[in-house]
C-alpha cells in the first residue's frame, strides 16, 4: 500500500469510530419534533426538555451515585490487591494476575446473570442496590487493578524499607511513601472506574432494584419507542460528563508528572 | 555510640542456612565490612542486623540489649541502600526531615540538623532539589547524610558504592571513612568489592556459604588468610607447593622454616602475593630462581608478568615498570621468605 | 500475634477482599448458573423444586433455538472477521507510523470506549434507520428511491457491532507489533526481500498472538452483546444473548435461561478452542 492511501485508509477508520458518536451529539441540537438529520435549524429546546424530566435527572443522579460508590469501594479493594500482587503474591502471581482480570474477561451479560439467580439463591435478591453495587464494583475492580499495579511495578521497595529503617511505622509508611507515589495509578484507576460505572448496561440491567434507574437503562427504556431528539440530548450530556472526568484526570496526573 | 554483638546468628529459609551461626563483637565506633561473594550471606545478615529479616536462631545485641524481637523502626538504625532508596517525591530536605519527623523533633531542630547535616555531605544549597535533579554521587550523599541526621545507634551500609562509575567510587570510600571517623559511629558495611573492604575498614569479616572464613584486620585478612578461598578472594596470589621435611618447607624457592604444626612428609600450600616477589636480571649477580617470561601487561603503575619456572609451574608478578623485561626474557625471581605465608595441607597428602 | 505471624498474615489482609469478592460474587454465581439449568421450571416462581433435564431437551427439540445459536456465531464470525480486516492496518500504523500521527490515533481509537454503549449503539440507529441520515442522503442524491434496509437485521447488528468492538481488535495487535524487533524486517530487506514481502514472511506471522488475541476477545464479546444487537436488530432479528436476557427478565424462566447461556458459551467455547488450535504457533511454545 502507497503511503497517502494507507493515510487515508486510516483516517476513513478513525472517522467510522467517531461517526455515531458525532452523530448523537449533532442531532441534540435539532429544533424539529423528530429526529432527522440534517437537524432542522440548531436549538438547545431538547436540553430544555431533558433537564425538565424528572425521570431523567434522577437516573443521572443514581448514576453519578452509584458510580462513587463504586469507585470508592473498587479504589480500596483494587488498590490492596494490586499491592499484594507486586510485593507479595510471590509465586502465586499469575493466579492472582487472571483472578483479577477475570470479571473482564468474562461475558458480562453472564455475570450479570449469574450475580442475578446468585443474590436470590443467598435471599438478599434485587429490593437494594446490593447485587447491582457488587456488579459494577466487579466489573470495574479490574481497571483500578491494572493501573495500580501498573504503579506499583515502578514503586521500589527499598522506598518503604529505608522509611522504615528511619523510624516509620506500617501505618506511616504508606501514608506518607507508597500511597503518594502510587497516586498517579490510583487516581487513574479510581477514574476509570467511575466511567465504567457510569456507563454499565447490563448487569445494571438485570440486577436494578424496584424504582431505581440508571441513566444508561432510563435511555434503553426511552430509545425503545420514542424517537425525539431528547435522547441525543441526554447522551450528550453524558458524553460531557465522561469528557470532564477524563480533562480533570489529565490535569491532575499531568501536575503530579511535572514535579518529579 | 553502641557495642554491637552477633552470637550464632542464623537464618534458613528452609533450603538449608543461608547464613549459619555467626557471631561478630563490634567495638563501639569500629567500621567493620561484611566481605564476600554474591549469596555469602552478608546481605541477610545486614537485613537482620536491621530487621528485615528475622533470625532463625541467635542474638543481635546493641549494647547488651537483645533486638531480634524489636521491629526495625524502632531500632534506632541508619541504613543506606545499594540505589540510595531516596523519595523521589520529596527534596532533599524532606528527605532529610522524615527520619526526625518520625523521632517528634521539634521543627527548629529539624532545620538545624538538616543544615549541619548537609554541610557536612558538602551538600549545602541542595535542600530544594528533587533527588532526580542530583548526580549519582550526590544522591549518595544524601542517603547518607539521611541516615547520619537521626544520630542512629549504628550505621548500615549496603554496597552503597556498587551504582558508581570507578572514579567517584574512589573518592567516596575517602569520604564515607573520613566521615565515619568523625561521627564516630559503628559502622557495619556490606560489600563484594575486596579493595573497598581493606581501604575502609578497621576490621574485615570475610564470609562464605553462610559462615564467617575469617575476621581481621585488612593486613591480617590479606598477608595471613586463614585458608586458600580467602587468600584468593582478597587479592591474586600465587599458590606454591611445599613439602615438610625435618623443621622446612622445601619449595621450588628454596627451603622456609617451617610454620604450624605439619608432621614430616605433608605437602603444604603457600600463598605468595604477586607484588612480593622481585624480578632481577640473569646477570644481577644475585641467587633467585630462574625463570622465563612467558607475557606481560603493562598498566601504568604495574607490569603484570606471566612467568614459566623450570619445573614447569606458572608464578605471576606484579613490579614497578623500572626495568621491563620482554616476553622470552630470562629472569631471576627473589621472593623474601617472610613473605610465604602456609596455608594448610594439600588434601590426601598429610601424613 | 507476634511478629513473625504479623508479617507472615499481614500482607493476606491486602488480597483478602478482592479475593471474597471474586470468590463469593464471581465463582460461585457462575457455578449456581450450572445448578440453575438443571432445576425445574416453576410456575409463578423463577423455579421449581428439584432437577431435570427437561431444559436442554427443550433446547435441543426446537429448531428455533438451535437455529438462533448458528445465526449468533455466524454474527460474531462476520463481526470479527470485519474488525481484523478493517483494523489490522489501523493497529500497523499505530506502532509503527509517525509518532504525531501515532498519539492523535491512539486517542481515536480509545475514545469510543468512554462513551456508554447504549449512546454508541443510538448513534447507529440515527445513522441506520429507514428515515436515517445514510438513507436520506442517498435517496436525497437520487441514487436509491427507497430506503435501504440497513435496520432490524444482521447487516445493521454486524455494523454497529464492529464499531463497538474495533477497538479491541486494534489494540492487541497494535501492541503485538510493537513487540515485534523492526530490525528483522530490515533484515529480510537486506536478504531480498521486498517490502510487502518482508511484512508477509515476518511482521505478520509475529504479529498473531495479537491477532489471536484481538479475534478472541471480538469474538466473545460479540456472542454475548446484548444492547447493540436488542436496539438495532429490534424484535425481528434477535441474537442469542437478547433471546435469553428476555427469557430471564421478561418471562422468568431461569433454568431454561441458564441452560440458553451455557450452551451459548459452550459453543462460543468450542469455536475458541478451534480457532487456538487453528492457529497455534510453534516457535511461541
Amino acid at each position: 500500500m502507497s503511503k497517502p492511501f494507507f493515510t487515508v485508509y486510516c483516517l476513513i477508520i478513525y472517522a467510522f469510530l467517531l461517526t455515531p458518536i458525532a452523530v448523537v451529539v449533532i442531532a441534540s441540537f435539532n429544533a424539529g419534533a423528530f429526529l432527522t438529520f440534517p437537524p432542522q435549524g440548531l436549538s438547545f429546546r431538547w436540553y430544555v426538555v431533558f433537564f425538565n424530566n424528572e425521570v431523567f435527572m434522577r437516573a443521572i443522579r443514581t448514576s453519578l451515585w452509584i458510580a462513587a460508590v463504586t469507585m470508592v469501594i473498587s479504589g480500596i479493594i483494587g488498590t490492596t490487591a494490586a499491592i499484594f500482587y507486586v510485593q507479595y503474591s510471590g509465586r502465586l502471581k499469575e493466579a492472582v494476575r487472571i483472578a483479577m482480570l477475570a470479571p473482564l474477561l468474562l461475558p458480562e451479560v453472564l455475570t450479570a446473570i449469574a450475580l442475578l439467580f446468585f443474590v436470590y439463591s443467598i435471599g438478599i435478591g434485587t429490593q437494594t442496590m446490593f447485587g447491582m453495587i457488587i456488579g459494577h464494583v466487579l466489573i470495574t475492580l479490574p481497571f483500578v487493578f491494572i493501573n495500580v499495579s501498573a504503579s506499583m511495578e515502578s514503586y521500589d521497595p527499598s522506598w518503604s524499607m529505608a522509611a522504615q529503617s528511619l523510624g516509620a511505622g506500617r501505618f506511616t509508611r504508606f501514608r506518607r511513601i507508597m500511597l503518594p507515589l502510587i497516586k498517579p495509578g490510583v487516581i487513574g484507576g479510581c477514574l476509570f472506574a467511575f466511567i465504567i460505572s457510569f456507563d454499565i448496561f447490563t448487569i445494571s440491567f438485570m440486577l436494578k432494584n424496584v424504582g431505581t434507574s440508571t441513566l444508561p437503562i432510563q435511555l434503553f427504556d426511552y430509545l425503545r419507542t420514542n424517537f425525539t431528539p431528547e435522547a441525543a440530548a441526554v447522551s450528550t450530556c453524558s458524553i460531557v460528563l465522561t469528557l470532564i472526568v477524563v480533562v480533570i484526570s489529565e490535569k491532575m496526573l499531568g501536575l503530579r508528572l511535572h514535579r518529579f | 555510640m553502641t557495642e554491637v554483638s552477633i552470637e550464632k546468628l542464623t537464618k534458613d529459609y528452609g533450603q538449608g542456612p543461608a547464613v549459619n551461626g555467626i557471631s561478630i563483637r563490634i567495638a563501639e565506633g569500629e567500621f567493620i565490612s561484611l566481605l564476600g561473594p554474591s549469596g555469602c550471606g552478608k546481605t541477610t545478615t545486614l537485613k537482620m542486623i536491621a530487621g528485615f529479616e528475622d533470625a532463625t536462631e541467635g542474638a543481635i545485641r546493641f549494647d547488651g540489649r537483645d533486638v531480634v524481637h524489636v521491629p526495625v523502626e524502632k531500632r534506632d538504625i541508619g541504613m543506606v541502600f545499594q540505589n540510595y532508596a531516596l523519595f523521589p517525591h520529596m527534596t532533599v530536605e524532606k528527605n532529610l526531615a522524615f527520619g526526625l519527623e518520625m523521632r517528634k523533633i521539634s521543627k527548629a531542630e529539624i532545620r538545624e540538623r538538616i543544615t549541619k547535616v548537609l554541610d557536612m555531605v558538602q551538600l549545602a544549597g541542595y535542600a530544594e532539589r528533587y533527588p532526580r535533579q542530583l548526580s549519582g554521587g550526590q544522591q549518595q550523599r544524601v542517603a547518607l547524610a539521611r541516615a547520619l541526621v537521626i544520630e542512629p545507634k549504628i550505621l548500615l551500609l549496603d554496597e552503597p558504592l556498587a551504582n558508581l562509575d570507578a572514579k567517584l567510587r574512589e573518592e567516596m570510600r575517602v569520604f564515607i571513612r573520613d566521615l565515619q571517623r568523625r561521627v564516630g559511629i559503628t559502622t557495619v558495611y556490606v560489600t563484594h568489592d575486596q579493595a573497598e573492604a581493606m581501604t575502609m575498614s578497621d576490621r574485615v569479616v570475610v564470609m562464605f556459604g553462610g559462615r564467617i572464613a575469617q575476621i581481621g584486620t585488612p593486613s591480617d585478612i590479606y598477608e595471613r588468610p586463614s585458608n586458600l578461598e580467602v587468600a584468593e578472594f582478597v587479592g591474586q596470589v600465587n599458590i606454591i607447593r611445599g613439602k615438610v621435611g625435618s623443621g622446612t618447607i622445601s619449595t621450588p624457592f628454596g627451603n622456609l622454616p617451617a610454620a604450624g604444626a605439619y608432621a614430616d612428609g605433608t605437602e603444604i600450600m603457600l600463598a605468595l602475593r604477586p607484588e612480593a616477589v622481585e624480578l632481577l636480571p640473569v646477570n644481577s649477580g644475585t641467587s633467585g630462581v630462574p625463570a622465563k617470561v612467558r607475557s606481560s601487561y603493562y598498566s601504568g603503575s604495574l607490569v603484570d608478568y606471566r612467568l614459566d619456572l623450570a619445573d614447569g609451574a606458572t608464578v605471576n608478578v606484579q613490579t614497578f615498570p623500572r626495568t621491563r623485561f620482554a616476553d622470552g626474557d630470562e629472569v631471576l625471581i627473589h621472593a623474601p621468605v617472610d613473605r610465604f605465608w602456609p596455608l594448610g595441607p594439600i588434601r590426601g597428602t598429610e601424613a | 500475634m507476634n511478629v513473625a505471624a504479623k508479617k507472615r498474615f499481614g500482607p493476606l489482609l491486602l488480597i483478602a477482599p478482592a479475593a471474597i469478592l471474586i470468590g463469593v460474587f464471581l465463582v460461585l454465581p457462575y457455578l449456581n448458573i450450572v445448578v440453575m439449568s438443571f432445576r425445574m421450571p416453576g410456575q409463578g416462581t423463577p423455579y421449581g423444586p428439584g432437577f431435570t433435564l427437561v431444559n436442554y431437551g427443550k433446547f435441543f427439540s426446537d429448531i428455533f433455538y438451535i437455529q438462533q445459536v448458528a445465526n449468533t456465531l455466524w454474527i460474531g464470525f462476520v463481526t470479527t472477521l470485519a474488525c481484523l480486516i478493517l483494523g489490522y492496518p489501523v493497529a500497523w500504523q499505530l506502532a509503527r507510523g509517525n509518532s504525531a500521527f501515532r498519539a492523535m490515533g491512539y486517542g481515536l481509537v480509545l475514545s469510543p470506549l468512554l462513551v456508554g454503549i447504549v449512546i454508541r449503539s443510538y448513534g447507529w440507529t440515527i445513522l441506520l434507520g429507514n428515515n436515517g441520515l445514510i438513507n436520506r442522503t442517498l435517496m436525497g442524491w437520487g441514487i436509491i428511491d427507497g430506503p435501504l434496509p440497513l435496520m432490524y437485521n444482521a447487516l445493521g447488528i454486524v455494523i454497529a457491532l464492529v464499531h463497538v468492538f474495533l477497538p479491541f481488535m486494534i489494540l492487541p495487535i497494535m501492541s503485538a507489533i510493537q513487540g515485534i524487533d523492526p530490525s528483522l524486517e530490515a533484515a529480510a530487506r537486506s536478504l531480498g526481500a521486498s517490502k510487502a514481502t518482508a511484512f508477509r514472511r515476518i511482521t505478520l506471522p509475529l504479529s498473531l498472538p495479537g491477532i489471536q488475541a484481538g479475534s478472541i476477545l471480538v469474538f466473545v464479546l460479540s456472542l454475548s452483546a446484548y444492547v447493540t444487537p436488542s436496539l438495532i436488530g429490534g424484535l425481528r432479528v434477535k441474537t442469542m444473548a437478547v433471546t435469553v436476557v428476555d427469557a430471564l427478565i421478561d418471562t422468568f424462566q431461569w433454568p431454561f435461561g441458564s441452560a440458553l447461556a451455557l450452551m451459548l458459551s459452550v459453543t462460543g467455547a468450542i469455536v475458541v478452542v478451534v480457532f487456538g488450535r487453528l492457529t497455534v504457533m510453534k516457535w511461541k511454545a
